[in-house]
């Protein structure tokens, strides 16, 4: 047990995080959490005297077609998908962890059926689907959460699975089951501690590909509706000024980017 | 051959669930074909008589058989929107989407392989650990955000391609061509990512084993050696990211299509949502399926053809 314990939490320290992560990683936490307490221009503020401008004084990345300030909307942008991400998150993890370590732990029919079940939502074709909902049900975030969490699930319910297939073979598993462990005393008190390392991971992961899914969806119109300042809806709502104003356009990719590719660095063990 | 049997029917399976699923829940979406035809104009009278004429006032069971009975004799329903049957609304669609399909895997598959097996004997090299840093990018990047990159560069800066796509969807492929190159190159740039980061890892892997040492021993020479005994043994799991990838050209570029308004079935798809054109997209959903599904048996059973220690393991 300790072996196993103590791994995953000397990896975490030896793994030596780049500073370059680790700050992206804190920064977007920062102007997530603080866009709407600091002195920005208002996101919706439309300046009719000055539309498409380049970076000025008064607007630090210029205005957008309609003459609101970027920089204010570039602060806010993220917030939208962030929010989804993290409660369509929360639902794929706790369903993943509870059909996988229930799927390994009963074996059996059971076993077979909630595989078969992972299968069929790996099958789905998930931004048609999205687009679907998305499209008929109203842009509902409370929907398009469940639907994203649903969908993103069965990644985590393998590895949740795998990992406690492993676990079980151990040792100090069976020394439980001897003292006379119940099938829900071992999941609580010898499985879920010990899959967190890896399961997390694996849920990290998921959390990008949701938060991309959520921005590829607003990007189609799909997602966060206008004039909510979200980057996916940003970049889709200046192509066609690109050749005027190419910053409209590679501001919100830059932030995008960054975020994604920081927070993957973080999962990635390479 | 029991075993790939048992995959055949489980694929069957899971086709039959989700279509049933598929149709019970487009079913389900509050509006039809006549709502959709008829919009805000519709009265209560004017549906129910379209709804009669267009049998879609039968009960949903009965639909749904009748749909599967037309499905099997190749007939895949009218759209009453455009008025047209889907398949005279799918095929050249699809043809468009196969058009990019395979000029995507013409740019992205070959190079993948021939820069996945450099970069995995040489993995250390300042532009292999540069290149492998783009890939991961280029993975992990959404395709609107590729294809916009790729817009502003070689359409806007430097302009070798045409941006925007005016080309009708029933063009000849000559026309349609100079269209194709940007779509493609998006795509392209996700599969050569993918690819290449597995034969690069198949080919590190398999550079260490035994068998390549004994080659290198009897003296024959590198070259060689990397052709008839490193690039044999790395494909096998290369060539099953190639199938499901390669399904992923036919099935998964609504983003791509969007951006560059390119006339195919991802295209197709989200217009076909924006209308509410219900008869559309229960087929586009099943061809997708289909792809996925034959994609991934493919995938698995190339692993097992290929890899000489799985031989007759099919």
């Amino acid at each position: 047990m300790k072996t196993i314990l103590t791994k995953p939490v000397a990896s975490l320290r030896s793994r030596r995080v780049k500073p370059l992560v680790l700050f992206t990683i804190t920064f977007h936490g920062f102007i997530a959490v603080l866009a709407p307490f600091l002195p920005l221009a208002s996101t919706d503020a439309q300046d009719s005297g000055s539309l498409l401008q380049g970076p000025s004084l008064e607007h630090w990345l210029g205005t957008d077609s309609l003459g609101r300030d970027v920089f204010s909307r570039l602060l806010h942008g993220g917030r939208p998908s962030l929010l989804i991400a993290v409660a369509a998150t929360l639902i794929s993890a706790v369903a993943g962890i509870v059909i996988g370590s229930l799927s390994a732990l009963a074996g059996g029919w059971l076993d077979d059926a909630l595989s078969r079940l992972l299968d069929f939502l790996l099958a789905l074709p998930t931004l048609i689907l999205l687009l679907l909902i998305s499209s008929f049900f109203g842009q509902d975030p409370f929907i398009l959460s469940l639907a994203l969490g649903l969908m993103y699930l069965a990644p985590i319910a393998r590895v949740t699975r795998s990992t406690t297939q492993t676990l079980l073979a151990r040792d100090f598993v069976r020394v439980a089951r001897m003292q006379g462990a119940g099938n829900l005393a071992i999941l609580r008190g010898e499985v879920l501690p010990n899959v967190g390392w890896v399961v997390f991971t694996e849920v990290t992961m998921q959390f990008t590909w949701i938060l991309l899914a959520f921005s590829s969806l607003s990007f189609l119109g799909l997602g966060a509706s206008p004039p909510t300042p979200e980057w996916g809806l940003m970049i889709a709502e200046s192509r066609s000024y690109m050749t005027l104003n190419p910053i409209l356009v590679i501001s919100p990719i830059l932030m995008l980017a960054s975020l994604v590719l920081a927070i993957q660095a973080l999962a990635d063990h390479e | 051959m029991k075993n790939l049997a048992r995959r055949i029917f489980f694929a069957l399976a899971t086709f039959f669930a989700l279509a049933v699923f598929s149709f019970l829940g487009v079913d389900a979406l509050p509006g039809d074909g006549c709502t959709a035809l008829l919009g805000r104009f519709g009265t209560a009278q004017k549906v129910a008589e379209c709804r009669k004429t267009n049998e879609l006032d039968k009960p949903v069971l009965v639909r749904m058989g009748d749909w599967s009975l037309d499905l099997i004799k190749g007939d895949l329903g009218y759209s009453i929107k455009r008025d047209l049957p889907v398949a005279d609304v799918i095929i050249p669609r699809l043809r468009n989407t196969a058009v990019m399909a395979v000029v995507a895997a013409l740019i992205a598959f070959p190079a993948a392989v021939l820069v996945g097996v450099r970069l995995g004997r040489f993995p250390n090299s300042r532009l292999g650990r540069l290149t492998n840093q783009f890939s991961v990018i280029a993975m992990t990047l959404p395709e609107f955000v590729t294809a916009t990159v790729l817009w502003l560069v070689l359409s806007i800066w430097i302009p070798i391609f045409p941006g925007v796509n005016v080309v009708p969807s029933n063009a000849t492929i000559r026309e349609l061509m100079p269209n194709v190159w940007l779509p493609a190159l998006t795509l392209a740039t996700v599969i050569f990512a993918h690819t290449m980061r597995t034969m690069r890892a198949s080919v590190m892997s398999v550079k260490e084993m035994p068998f390549v040492e004994s080659a290198r021993l009897r003296g024959t020479k590198e070259r060689v050696t990397v052709r008839r005994n490193i690039v044999p043994a790395a494909m096998p799991p290369v060539l099953s990211v190639i199938a499901i990838d390669g399904s992923w050209l036919l099935t998964g570029t609504f983003v791509t299509e969007a951006v560059f308004n390119y006339q195919g079935l991802g295209r197709l798809a989200i217009d076909a949502i924006s209308d509410r054109d219900t008869a559309l997209i229960l087929p586009i959903i099943l061809f997708g399926l289909a792809v996925y599904l034959v994609a991934s048996l493919l995938a698995d059973a190339l692993v097992k053809i290929f890899d000489p220690r799985q031989v007759g393991a099919v």
